[in-house]
């Protein structure tokens, strides 16, 4: 008697946990989950995104036509996406440590600094794009400013190595305020008692930030990487706002091709598989990132 | 710190300051240009002459139909209020159970959860679009809430989940000796000590929100009767990327009511994101 009143009441509370989570499950499942799983399935069939027309199974023939690339449109959107992933995050990390040394101290001026450093983030990246379009465009505020005063104007987004440069120069100017503030937030834990000794021993800064500031961050510095990367992976309205992606396809990003080539044109199993190669790089970037932080970081315990 | 010399003081201060400057020019020039006629935004672009600064352009933005600024503020508004309702609303019960049940089905089910996170939004938008056509929501306010929202329940149930974890279970046990229910628990002991972490979710999920252009621009659809700000910015502006009397004004008319609420909760959002950080 006893036995079955503890199992019902297991039951129950088992089923009341269950109801708990049952809404942010259902949500999260049907629209997540399951995308996920459309897309790994889309991804092997060829559909045109027309409900009347069912996908046609065709095996690994999208991930072969991405990888053979026939005519050469995917490699250049490949290597635009992965310029911006590593050079970009090379340079937000580098200026978001870099100016988070110098805005370390809280003071009123730091403080506003901090604030102007970050402000482009709360402004939608499209908005972003629009605006430096308009200042560096042909026509634009800078080239005026040149013609004005007699000098040639630059092929900011008119020349493809141009855009290039200009867009992960507008990334990186939109971007790293984010990790500015997670270099403040590493910064704020490393002990300053440490710092103040390394400093009696006679380490000068460079010193000092070499084997004591740079080696208490290694935690921080993993989560900047891994999380300016999973971003610039995926850097899609700024293009739509800066360039459209041109000229040419010189700006072209993979997330570009999978919405505004693929997507648009109704190769939507082409798109999907496009996609989820996407997530098993970004995943395995990540996990790569981490696995060789973890080194790093157990120094960081050891300084810490 | 004693050491620092005033020199060094005075150079970083200086850098400091023509770094805040190179942030600053963008805006200065979109704010004097809102206000010039197309001829003097391209002779001068930097100035302003008194004589012929004009509002004329900011009005006719403001009238401009293909970005109606009010309906687009108050669908954006209603995004941001309606994602983070069914967003935190879902996941403040479900991380609850799984801080509170440590099973492993229910460890399963936090690592299920936090998969999430590494799903891009835009990437798996184009097969979202096919199960919001399948349940009849495609083209829909809720169904773009309820996707927006999907794909803000990994991070902020994972936060939750951690913070939870940090509150002494006894509190829970002594309401629950005293008579009260899970869900009376829940949100009247639980929930109410969420606060700091509750204004994370919510602050890190409206920036994502409110500057969203993809889900709403794919999942309403251009046509829509429905315009955020983003989508309503790219209908009025990404044909006429050159006439700056529309560009201008019409990304003013969209930054300044975020940028004022920047100025205003500055240390909130910034805060907000480095204690998400430090959690997640």
């Amino acid at each position: 008697m006893a036995r079955t009143t503890t199992t019902r009441r297991g039951l129950l509370s088992g089923l009341a946990n269950g109801l708990m989570t049952l809404p942010a499950a259902v949500v999260y499942t049907g629209l997540t989950v399951v995308p996920v799983g459309y897309a790994v399935y889309y991804s092997f069939t060829q559909y045109n995104g027309i409900p009347s027309q069912a996908p046609t199974w065709v095996g690994w023939e999208n991930y072969a036509r991405i990888i053979a690339d026939p005519i050469g449109d995917l490699r250049p959107a490949a290597w635009v996406t992965l310029v911006i992933a590593v050079v970009g995050a090379f340079l937000v990390n580098g200026a978001a440590l870099g100016i988070a040394m110098l805005l370390r101290r809280t003071t009123a001026f730091n403080t506003f600094a901090r604030a102007v450093m970050f402000y482009p983030h709360v402004l939608s990246a499209l908005i972003v794009g629009f605006l430096w379009q308009a200042i560096l465009g042909p026509q634009g505020a800078v080239n005026n400013l040149l013609e004005n005063a007699g000098q040639s104007t630059l092929p900011f987004l008119a020349d493809p190595d141009w855009a290039l440069v200009t867009l992960v120069g507008v990334i990186v100017w939109a971007q790293f305020g984010v990790q500015l503030v997670l270099y403040l937030a590493g910064l704020q834990a490393v002990s300053p008692e440490l710092q103040e000794a390394a400093r009696l021993d006679g380490a000068n800064g460079p010193q000092v930030f070499r084997h004591v500031t740079w080696p208490a961050l290694a935690p921080t510095v993993t989560v900047t990487i891994v999380t300016s990367i999973l971003s610039l992976l995926k850097v899609y309205d700024v293009v739509l706002g800066l360039t459209n992606g041109g000229p040419g396809d010189a700006t072209q990003t993979w997330a570009y091709e999978i919405l505004a080539v693929s997507f648009a044109n109704n190769k939507v199993g082409l798109a999907c598989a496009q996609a989820v190669l996407l997530v098993v790089v970004a995943g395995i970037l990540s996990f790569t990132i981490i696995a060789l932080r973890r080194r790093a970081e157990e120094g960081a315990e050891a300084v810490g | 710190m004693t050491r620092t010399t005033p020199i060094r003081t005075a150079f970083r201060v200086g850098l400091v300051a023509v770094l805040s400057i190179a942030m600053l020019v963008p805006m200065y020039i979109m704010v004097v240009n809102a206000f010039k006629p197309q001829q003097e935004i391209l002779l001068s672009p930097l100035g302003f002459d008194l004589a012929t600064l004009t509002t004329d352009h900011i009005a006719a933005a403001w009238q401009n139909t293909s970005f109606p600024v009010v309906e687009g503020y108050a669908v954006t508004l209603f995004l941001v209020l309606a994602c983070n309702v069914v967003a935190i609303g879902a996941s403040v019960p479900a991380a609850y159970t799984i801080a509170r049940t440590p099973t492993p089905l229910f460890r399963f089910l936090l690592f299920f959860f936090v998969a999430g996170m590494f799903v891009p939004a835009q990437i798996i938008l184009v097969p979202a679009i096919f199960v919001l056509k399948a349940l009849g929501l495609m083209g829909t306010l809720p169904g773009l809430v309820l996707f927006m929202s999907s794909t803000m329940i990994p991070f902020t149930l994972f936060i939750f989940s951690g913070y939870i974890r940090m509150l002494p279970r006894s509190l829970d046990e002594a309401a629950s000796i005293d008579g009260a229910g899970r869900q009376r628990i829940l949100w009247t002991i639980v929930f109410p000590l969420m606060r700091p972490i509750v204004a994370t979710a919510f602050i890190l999920n409206a920036l994502s929100a409110w500057n969203d252009f993809v889900s709403p621009q794919l999942i309403l659809g251009p046509g829509s009767q429905f315009r955020t700000i983003t989508t309503g910015v790219y209908a009025a502006v990404s044909t006429y990327t050159t006439n700056y009397e529309i560009v201008f004004p019409t990304l003013l008319l969209a930054v300044v009511p975020i940028l004022l609420i920047f100025v205003l909760m500055q240390r909130h959002i910034m805060g907000g994101l480095s204690a998400g950080a430090v959690k997640g």
